[in-house]
């Protein structure tokens, strides 16, 4: 098959479906690749934190407030205090260990099986599903393909996300010391930068955006204890192409993958699914860094 | 069944070395124990043989992880190689073989072939992803190595050669052998355990003799300081990378045997959370210890039968080793081992205890608390057997 | 927790409604898995005195999935099983012994499900075993049942090579102490493509789950298809994994194929969040008729209608055909216990209890081969109707597809009209036309 026969088959919606995809891993990688690039910790449980804000959000709608939006707010927030809480009490411990990055990514796994099981017993193991907000879910059609209306609120969400955290990050004081602590910890701590309490900041808006990202895909996807385990992979691709620590890296990588993802399909061959992989071994080995920055980058 | 027990037979290698007839006493305790679960209910023999197979599996991801102090969550890829190994030369050649060496011995050829080839198949594996892989330091080895093992994931799930039955994997039948009124099935469950016995005790001495050769000093140097090691003319990546290769060999071994047990080679085995299984184990049981991912792999396994046990608990096993791993490695980074040795020293003070009741090493004991190294081959005992991680936890 | 609320003004979709009742069901659940541990101990007991008629209970073992995406299939085959358990100890037991119980997860998976069942007969020493839900697991178990020597009463997963004698086709495994009570995916999908006949459809498609069912019922489907001489072109088709969370992608590429039908072997959670999804991207819009394959076994206990109205689905067994007594007074009286009409799963469950029930009684013993030697050739009634174990152990139940149509009275979902289309050895090797696939019966 010819590369332009090819091309008719790619509709309007696969594209904003694969942003959408793209956006929402977006919001899930840019708070492990923060976290990374600021505490160099690589949080193995940040799947679990997205499925959790899901699972928040979905309850909060369903029995306190019926307003996603507030329900989706309070799902993360309280994933981000659940972050903040494992990081208070127990990734802390780890800082000054010899080997402190190996042994911090077992602890974050350890807290993937807590995260799932505890789940699974509050919620149970079958899987939810809401439709999104009553103002955007409407069909649109474009070009002779059919989407829902909120895949753009998603997409567009997501590079509000990103814009305002590049203006937290390089217009703020907070972001200044967010950017001098993870370039030297010793030099900020030595400059009286409190880096505990800062660390266990940042932990909480890496995990907030984890938990936003689970709760505006609730009403894209379904909600089951076997989400984060599916996500944690994909988040790891991503922030492994656009370089750990990489907020524009983790932009682009989001929405390749995403691409990929929806374009996927449409283009079955054997060994498709593998390719995310190959690209994630492939630029490990010629460029750990990733293909962008740093952080703030 | 009790952790001391096991003790008793994981530690015939460390008495090996230990001077007097200790050594042989152990040893014969270690071996009559060893024939003795092949007489228990069949239940438990299937048990033991998959916990022979889970410790194999730990202890040769440890052999890198607890060694040179790279940790991989992509061994999985190695396991399913083994078993992907023997599941097909079982399927495809089986027919093959028995035209050539007449059908009543041919199941024992086909195991004894599949396991070679399947062997030799995560060697060829290793090498190259051996040699990519240990170009890369801490997280980023982790993250290679998780990406390699999904990547066999992916090409087993999609299968584009038409070699590995998608999700539903390859299933494995072993046969009967049946020479002239005497007939043996390979799947059998005393006959698989013998087998298994055998073969995990075999590698288990093999990887003891590794640690502690030349080569073996020369991993522990690296970990302790590879700067320091380049500096005394090692060629560090190259170690890493021959250890690599042992090290997958060994879960290659724990592979092919976990697919005659489970009767069947699927996808799941080169999952990451199957990688993850190894990295539990040798954690919880203590990864500066030889014996470390053996008496984790026990724990694993027999927590979580007696959870099986309880169906309310059932469903959540999980949360349990979630919060052990996590407990682990925040306070007691020595594991289940060192908390052994630790308790024999309590009851039974610096002595020779020369029991076997104590778990980890069997011999001569430093005490329980992994402080400083002494890093040195002439040793005996625990000093061998440890891994002696410097680390101040 | 998501909860039916009035003030929610229908918001939540179908997945909630069936999880509702899931979460309602759970203190069910719970009480029969402490039973199960109790019973446990009991098994224990009576193991010591060697067991076979001494006058201890009868125990049975299941395996079933009980946790992860499908763990509707096995909540609903426990309450077929709690029911059968109290009505044939309500009535003098077998042979006037009590009949137990233990019911085990498979995690859907094969591995799990083998070292289950293994458990099963070493250690809690039953008498028989039956249940599984998934093909890939079945397909896994069968050859270990046959080391076993244990009679295994399968009574719901599809798969035809479990019932086809091992050396018919590369994939067959079946042997002689596997039955099946529930009908096969042979059976199935041959009414679906007796469906497909009357359909003004020519281009058709499929999306199923990336494993042996997805890929079997496509096959068979193309198979009777063209042995049944319909006309049909086969368009596209797309494998997404078990337990994928978003179908989005995959139903935008059969959308972009546009065929005229498709059918469906999507289950368990899979199947409800398909549904909500395609319902977003104007599937039932675009397509003009969706067959579903598996679709009943969780739709009726859901409070909601998953299934759309209007489009096709199967089932292995129908709460109001055939018309006679023993459906009918087994409908009623499960619809008293438990507020909703009973699925082909529960009822698959059930009927594995009498089976075993007639089987001891009329050998006498609970020796495993005397059991198969009564399984083999037997014939039996229940709920679903007359039906006979053939030479590959596969019980002649009907093909059953119809319209889904939401009945009030029962507030549930039923197939309205429905077609009973006999499925049985020639009839099926006839359809299958020139292929090589075994009809698994």
């Amino acid at each position: 098959m010819s590369l332009t026969s090819l091309v008719p088959l790619i509709g309007i919606a696969d594209v904003v479906i694969g942003l959408s995809l793209g956006s929402r891993l977006f919001l899930i990688a840019v708070g492990l690749s923060l976290i990374f690039g600021v505490l160099g910790v690589l949080n193995f449980a940040h799947g679990g934190f997205y499925m959790l804000g899901a699972y928040v959000t979905l309850a909060v709608v369903s029995n306190v407030v019926d307003n996603f939006w507030v329900a989706a707010v309070v799902g993360a927030l309280a994933v981000g205090v659940v972050g903040a809480a494992i990081e208070f009490s127990a990734i802390r411990r780890l800082y000054d260990r010899v080997d402190s990055d190996l042994d911090q990514l077992i602890v974050t796994f350890g807290f993937v099986l807590v995260i799932h099981e505890t789940v699974r017993f509050v919620w149970g193991s079958g899987s939810y599903s809401i439709d999104p907000p009553d103002v955007f879910n409407f069909s649109v059609t474009l070009g002779g393909s059919t989407f829902n209306a909120y895949r753009l609120v998603v997409i567009g969400l997501a590079v509000g996300v990103l814009v305002a955290l590049w203006l937290f990050i390089t217009r703020t004081y907070f972001g200044s010391l967010v950017r001098g602590t993870s370039s030297d910890r010793e030099m900020a701590a030595m400059l009286g930068v409190d880096v505990p309490r800062l660390y266990t900041g940042v932990f909480f808006l890496g995990s907030v955006l984890a938990g936003l990202g689970g709760a505006l895909s609730a009403p894209l996807q379904s909600t089951s204890p076997a989400l984060g385990d599916q996500v944690i992979i994909d988040a790891f691709i991503v922030v492994v192409i656009g370089g750990l620590g990489s907020m524009s890296g983790a932009f682009v990588g989001a929405m390749l993958i995403g691409m990929m993802q929806s374009l996927g399909p449409q283009f079955i061959s054997a060994g498709s699914i593998a390719i995310p992989f190959l690209a994630m071994v492939i630029v490990l080995l010629i460029r750990p860094e990733g293909l962008f920055g740093g952080i703030g980058e | 069944m009790s952790a001391t027990d096991t003790g008793g037979r994981v530690s015939r290698f460390g008495s090996a070395v230990a001077e007097g007839w200790t050594r042989e006493r152990l040893g014969l305790l270690g071996a009559v124990a060893l024939v003795l679960v092949a007489f228990a209910p069949p239940f438990q023999v299937y048990l033991f043989t998959d916990f022979l197979v889970v410790a194999l599996f730990a202890l040769g991801f440890n052999l890198l992880y607890g060694y040179t102090g790279l940790l991989s969550f992509g061994h999985g890829l190695f396991y399913a190689g083994g078993a992907y190994g023997i599941a097909i030369v079982l399927r495809d050649l089986g027919p093959v073989i028995a035209d050539v060496v007449g059908a009543g011995i041919s199941p024992l050829v086909t195991f004894v072939l599949g396991g070679v080839v399947g062997l030799a198949l995560v060697v060829a594996l290793a090498v190259p992803v051996g040699w990519l892989s240990v170009r890369l330091e801490e997280i980023y080895f982790a993250l290679i190595t998780l990406a390699f093992g999904m990547l066999g994931y992916s090409l087993i799930i999609q299968d584009p050669a038409g070699l590995t039955n998608g999700t539903d994997g390859v299933i494995v039948l072993l046969g009967t052998v049946d020479l002239g009124g005497f007939s043996l099935r390979i799947g059998g469950r005393r006959i698989y355990y013998a087998i298994s016995a055998v073969t995990v005790v075999a590698a288990v001495y093999g990887v003891w003799r590794v640690v502690n050769s030349p080569f073996g000093t020369v991993c522990k140097a690296i970990r302790e300081s590879p700067d320091r090691a380049a500096a005394l003319g090692i060629d560090v990546s190259h170690h890493r990378w021959m250890t690599f290769i042992v090290s997958a060999a060994v879960v290659g071994i724990a592979g092919v045997l976990r697919a005659g047990l489970a009767s069947v080679a699927s996808p799941g085995l080169t999952h990451w959370s199957t990688s993850a299984i190894a990295v539990i184990a040798t954690v919880i049981g203590g990864a500066t210890y030889f014996y470390g991912p053996i008496v984790g792999a026990f724990i694993f396994l027999y927590i979580r039968w007696a959870i099986s046990r309880f169906p309310a608990l059932e469903a959540y096993w999980e949360l349990f080793f979630g919060a052990l791993l996590i407990a682990v490695v925040l306070f007691f980074k020595q594991g289940a081992v060192g908390g052994l040795l630790l308790l024999r020293d309590r009851l039974f003070g610096d002595g020779d205890a020369d029991d076997a009741g104590s778990g980890g090493g069997g011999a001569r004991d430093d005490g329980g608390q992994a402080t400083a190294a002494t890093d040195d081959g002439a040793e005996s005992g625990d000093d061998n057997a440890r891994a002696d991680r410097g680390d101040n936890s | 927790m998501v909860t039916e609320d009035g003030d929610t003004e229908n918001k939540y979709k179908r997945a909630d409604a069936a999880e509702t009742s899931s979460e309602r069901r759970a203190p069910v659940g719970r009480r029969r898995f402490l039973q199960a541990a109790g019973a446990g101990t009991a098994v224990a007991l009576a193991g010591c005195s060697g067991g076979g008629g001494d006058g201890g209970p009868v125990t049975l073992g299941a395996a079933y999935i009980l946790s992860g995406f499908a763990s509707l299939y096995g909540e609903e085959a426990e309450r077929g099983i709690e029911f059968a358990v109290s009505e044939i100890n309500d009535n003098g037991g077998i042979d006037g012994r009590d009949v137990e119980v233990l019911v085990r997860d498979t995690e859907a998976s094969g591995d799990t499900a083998i070292q289950q069942i293994r458990s099963l007969v070493q250690e809690d020493n039953v008498d028989g075993l039956f249940g599984l839900d998934s093909s890939g697991v079945a397909q896994a178990v069968a050859p270990q049942i046959s080391q076993l020597q244990m009679p295994f009463m399968i009574t719901h997963a599809a798969t035809p090579f479990v019932t086809s004698p091992q050396g018919e086709h590369e994939d067959s495994v079946g042997n002689e102490y596997v039955f099946r009570d529930s009908n096969s995916l042979a059976q199935d999908v041959y009414g679906a493509a007796r469906t497909a006949q009357e359909l003004d459809a020519t281009e058709w498609a499929t999306i199923g789950p990336d494993y042996a069912f997805g890929y079997e019922t496509w096959d068979y489907f193309q198979a009777y298809c063209d042995g049944l001489g319909v006309e049909a072109e086969f368009t596209a088709e797309q494998f997404p994994a078990l337990a994928t969370s978003d179908y989005t992608p995959f139903i935008s590429s059969i959308l972009d194929a546009d065929p005229d039908a498709v059918l469906t072997p999507l289950w368990g959670a899979d199947l409800t969040t398909f549904i909500g999804q395609a319902e977003s991207a104007g599937w039932f819009d675009q397509i003009d008729h969706t067959l579903f394959s598996v679709g009943m076994g969780t739709d009726l206990p859901s409070d909601g209608s998953p299934l759309p109205e209007g489009e096709y689905a199967s089932t292995r067994y129908d709460p109001f055909v055939p018309d006679t007594e023993a459906n009918n007074s087994f409908r009623e009286a499960y619809y008293e216990e438990y507020g909703s009409l009973p699925t082909y799963n529960a009822e698959g469950a059930y009927r594995a209890l009498h089976l075993y029930k007639e089987a001891i009684e009329s050998a006498g013993s609970t020796e495993p081969d005397a059991l198969v030697d009564e399984f083999t050739g037997m014939e039996h009634s229940g709920p679903v109707g007359e039906y006979q174990f053939t030479e590959t152990n596969q019980a002649t139940v009907s093909s059953i597809w119809g319209t889904v149509t939401y009945d009030e009275e029962w507030e549930s979902n039923v197939l309205d009209p429905v077609n009973r289309y006999e499925a049985g050895p020639d009839v099926l090797s006839d359809a299958l036309g020139d292929s090589d696939l075994p009809t698994g019966i």
